[in-house]
């Protein structure tokens, strides 16, 4: 039987919409969709209330176990997780609105706002690790802000995931350390265009070729990051003189302004005194 | 599970599952794996030589037949190697090789190699490279292959209504009609037609499946073709 290309277009969107038969959701429009799977957003007839739905192919019923068991503020939380007749699986998440990252970014926030996402992202990031958890595509498509300012980091992958080049460490295999270059690329996507170096020089340390030559773990980064927010060195940059005298003094400009008060006042009572 | 919409229905006689290649090489039906590769790749093979090689319609037949014929001579499941590449770009790649020595074999007997090449209208109407076009062909074929076995399945268990709806809607060329004039259209409730549908599609979509297993060497494999079909 020929068909054309349009036909064949319209059966791969409606033959992969998932059947919700005997499940308390209602399909209403498609979300998104990635290496890995289809999101839907539906109505859980239930709660009268919308959700995300995620389908995966019955082979990566692992990743929807595995989200499950991130609890953690920064984390989509996962409501509930089944199987389709068809086999594949599914799992109904919290229905984020707001903007992915890189929309967000669009509206040029501050640079405070922009490491304050950053350390959310870390942070959800430093939980998963110790769960044992590895996002393996972390990129700003995967990050949502909300309306009210919350962060999200979405898409927690599983061993299909390849990454995506940009953010993709050129590790041979995945693990903490993979997951700690994207971070250090997301950085790098995060700073304005004219970015303080010691930022620069955190997001370069991360994004280090070498898995042993990156921050040995997400807290270290952000360590870092939180020492250049409070005027101080960082790890990742041995910084020129003229700058330390530069962070020097504007670290401890009271100081300096009352010891040159202090200076002004002892030279003009030394000439009162001569007079 | 509603039996009526599970996928195989009632009657169960849904398609048996296709060894993957590596295990039809292995139990020695290359003849059989050859057919299934050629139900799904005879046109894009076509298409691709054709483009690529600027090859009259006459040619680029003798040439994909002329592939085919050499891959069951030779050993050419048997060198497939998942590890390196899908077997749809293994394939690619064997044809570009077969045809480019072919194609410098006919320029030798021509003495010089001064052969003319006849224009090829389809390369000046979609500006896409031949090998997006392969891919284009492959879709396209995969699912035309999977719709015929659909349809024979429906009439082997008695589900002619159900393709009826399925061809009358998803089909459909042009503006689709709507749920309400189908069900009128065939005395059935709305509920119903999209019940059909929905079975049809799902059907469908097994039925694709099978095809990719009955072309790729592995689970793996499949996983990969099925989110390039399906993504």
């Amino acid at each position: 039987m020929d068909v054309s290309d349009a036909v064949v277009d319209h059966l791969r969107r409606v033959a992969a919409l998932p059947d919700l038969t005997g499940t308390r959701y209602e399909l209403e429009s498609e979300i998104g969709r990635g290496g890995l799977g289809v999101v839907y957003r539906a109505r859980d007839r239930q709660l009268d209330r919308r959700v995300a739905l995620k389908i995966l192919d019955s082979a990566l019923a692992g990743e929807a176990q595995l989200i499950a068991r991130l609890e953690h503020p920064a984390i989509v939380p996962i409501y509930e997780t089944g199987t389709l007749p068809d086999g594949r699986v599914f799992y109904a998440m919290k229905l984020i609105t707001g903007a992915r990252l890189d929309e967000y970014l669009a509206g040029s926030p501050s640079l405070g706002e922009r490491l304050r996402v950053l350390r959310r992202v870390g942070e959800a990031l430093a939980f998963a690790h110790t769960r044992g958890a590895i996002h393996r595509d972390l990129k700003p498509q995967n990050v949502m802000v909300g309306e009210f300012g919350e962060v999200y980091v979405m898409d927690w992958g599983v061993d299909a995931v390849a990454g995506t080049p940009a953010f993709r460490a050129p590790d041979v295999r995945l693990d903490e350390r993979s997951d700690i270059y994207a971070l250090g690329a997301l950085v790098q996507f995060l700073l304005p265009a004219f970015a303080p170096p010691a930022l620069r020089a955190i997001a370069a340390k991360a994004m280090n070729a070498d898995p042993a030559a990156r921050y040995p773990d997400v807290p270290a980064l952000l360590d870092d990051v939180e020492r250049f927010q409070e005027g101080l060195a960082v790890e990742a940059w041995s910084e020129p003189v003229w700058h330390r005298l530069r962070r020097f003094g504007s670290r401890n400009a009271v100081l300096l302004w009352l010891l040159a008060a202090y200076a002004g006042v002892k030279f003009v009572l030394f000439f009162l005194r001569r007079l | 599970m509603d039996r009526d919409t599970a996928i195989g229905g009632p009657q169960g006689r849904f398609p048996s599952t296709q060894a993957s290649l590596v295990e039809a090489a292995a139990a020695g039906l290359t003849s059989e794996a050859l057919d299934r590769v050629m139900a799904l790749y005879w046109k894009p093979v076509y298409r691709y030589i054709r483009l690529k090689f600027r090859k009259n319609n006459e040619d680029a037949k003798d040439l994909t037949q002329g592939f085919f014929a050499a891959a069951l001579e030779r050993d050419f499941f048997a060198r497939f190697d998942p590890a390196k590449a899908s077997f749809r770009t293994y394939l690619r790649m064997a044809v570009e090789r077969f045809a480019a020595n072919q194609h410098a074999a006919a320029s030798r007997q021509k003495r010089g190699g001064d052969v003319e090449f006849e224009p090829v209208e389809e390369q000046a109407a979609v500006a896409e490279s031949p090998e997006q076009t392969f891919e284009r062909e492959w879709r396209r074929q995969l699912f035309s292959v999977a719709l015929d076995d659909l349809r024979a399945y429906c009439e082997g268990c008695g589900k002619q209504l159900q393709f009826r709806i399925f061809e009358a809607y998803d089909l459909a060329g042009g503006e689709r009609p709507s749920y309400a004039l189908l069900a009128a259209r065939h005395g059935i409730a709305e509920t119903a037609v999209t019940n059909h549908l929905a079975w049809a599609r799902r059907t469908l979509r097994a039925l694709v499946n099978e095809r990719l297993r009955g072309v790729t060497a592995g689970e793996q494999e499949l996983r990969k073709e099925m989110r390039v079909v399906w993504m």
